[in-house]
């Protein structure tokens, strides 16, 4: 079974591989999505983010899913000391960057919880999925119709954060400034909530965002930085690589990058 | 499971000043002077009086090797440098090679960026608008499939 349709502003892909799955299974899933377009969004004024931000909401008055939004907002701006941040100077709260891998995260939850087992879930270039393996390919920074790698994920998150689509969107909170210091960075983890966050928040430290990303628990990651470089951690589950504990041979044998107290410092032997 | 060795390096570290003062039961743990003295070796053999003690009474340079510790992930063993009673250098003589012993350090693998196309059931990228779906890759694997 597979449907896709248009929410946010994105494409939504659904794809279930279950035997009896049904066009009506990906109900739940597109309902929540809209709910979520028309409570969450900054660009509807009369969203619940639009009355919090006019100071129009007590707050004690906000729902338990605003709470728990601007609560995983304020995590992420805390661990990238200020780098991700949803209220920059001269703009309103857009909790954007967190909203949506929440909201697809429970989409996908919404799915298992009424029974399907393996599905494939896309929003706009963030996967979840289920019941795999699933292969992944995650798109080149330069070409849009060739890949830069091949994931294989079985249960789990693959977000991508870049600027190929929507130009220099993401900002540095801490300056103010476009970030610019990668081209793009992936991030598979355990839900598409810590993958998506984790994403757009190591894009926004720029450089830096790849050695902070790969620290973060249960996260592994893929970046591709400005100077065209690839750095991925070693635990990617790429297709075709062998099981984890091997792959320590293979990277022995590739050039490796050290990293000390959240640098990352380039071996300039090789 | 990650910080357990860091933890466990450290616990042996603290058992050091104890073998330390103890070298009659030290059978693992060996001390020995590690004072570099430049004179002895590349200056001409000056009269080795006043140089000859460099031992812990007075407070010279000193390195002392734990002795090995196994745990479930491997032998563990450290060597301290002291001078006076104060640390100034850990080193690690062995450690398990085992992934959690490096994945307390994140480390990462530089490779050189590939243009590739292969059979794939999704695709990741950064956000993409419904305008741009039109021509994307997952919408074609969205048409090939449906």
């Amino acid at each position: 079974m597979r449907r896709v349709e248009h929410i946010m502003g994105f494409p939504i892909s659904l794809r279930i591989d279950d035997a009896d799955a049904a066009p009506q299974d990906g109900d739940p899933v597109f309902a929540w999505l809209r709910e979520v377009d028309a409570r969450f969004s900054p660009f509807r004024a009369d969203s619940e983010v639009s009355r919090l931000d006019r100071g129009e909401l007590e707050p004690g008055a906000l729902s338990a899913e605003l709470r728990e939004v601007l609560d995983l907002c304020e995590h992420y701006r805390t661990a990238t000391g200020g780098a991700f941040r949803v209220r920059l100077p001269g703009r309103g709260l857009d909790p954007c960057a967190v909203v949506k891998g929440w909201a697809v995260q429970r989409a996908a939850d919404l799915l298992a919880d009424r029974g399907a087992a393996k599905f494939c879930l896309n929003a706009g270039g963030d996967v979840v999925v289920a019941g795999g393996p699933w292969r992944v390919g995650i798109r080149h920074p330069e070409r849009a119709d060739r890949l830069c790698t091949v994931l294989e994920v079985t249960d789990g998150a693959v977000a991508t954060s870049g600027r190929y689509e929507r130009g220099d969107h993401i900002i540095d909170g801490r300056t103010g400034r476009r970030a610019t210091g990668l081209l793009s960075l992936t991030v598979v983890a355990s839900s598409l909530t810590e993958a998506d966050a984790t994403a757009t928040a190591a894009f926004a430290l720029g450089g830096e965002g790849i050695a902070w990303a790969a620290a973060r628990e249960g996260c592994e990651v893929f970046a591709v930085d400005a100077e065209r470089r690839v750095h991925r951690t070693p635990g990617l589950p790429s297709a075709g690589a062998e099981a984890p504990h091997h792959s320590d041979r293979r990277a022995s044998a590739s050039r490796e990058t050290a990293m000390g107290s959240g640098k990352l410092r380039r071996d300039e032997t090789t | 499971m990650k910080r357990a060795l860091p933890v466990l390096a450290l616990t042996v570290v603290g058992l050091i000043p104890l073998w330390r003062y103890e070298p009659s039961s030290g059978a693992t743990a060996t001390t020995e002077v590690a004072a570099p003295n430049p004179s002895s070796s590349s200056a001409s053999g000056s009269s080795g009086s006043s140089s000859a003690p460099p031992s812990a009474s007075t407070g010279g340079s000193q390195v002392v090797a734990g002795s090995t510790v196994n745990t479930e992930k491997g032998a563990v063993q450290v060597e301290v440098t002291f001078d006076g009673d104060e640390i100034t250098a850990v080193k690690l003589l062995q450690q398990p090679n085992h992934p959690q012993t490096t994945a307390a350090v994140p480390k990462l693998i530089a490779e050189t960026l590939e243009a590739q196309s292969a059979d794939i059931d999704t695709v990741s990228g950064a956000t993409i608008t419904s305008d741009g779906y039109r021509k994307s890759l997952q919408a074609a694997l969205d048409a090939k499939g449906a």
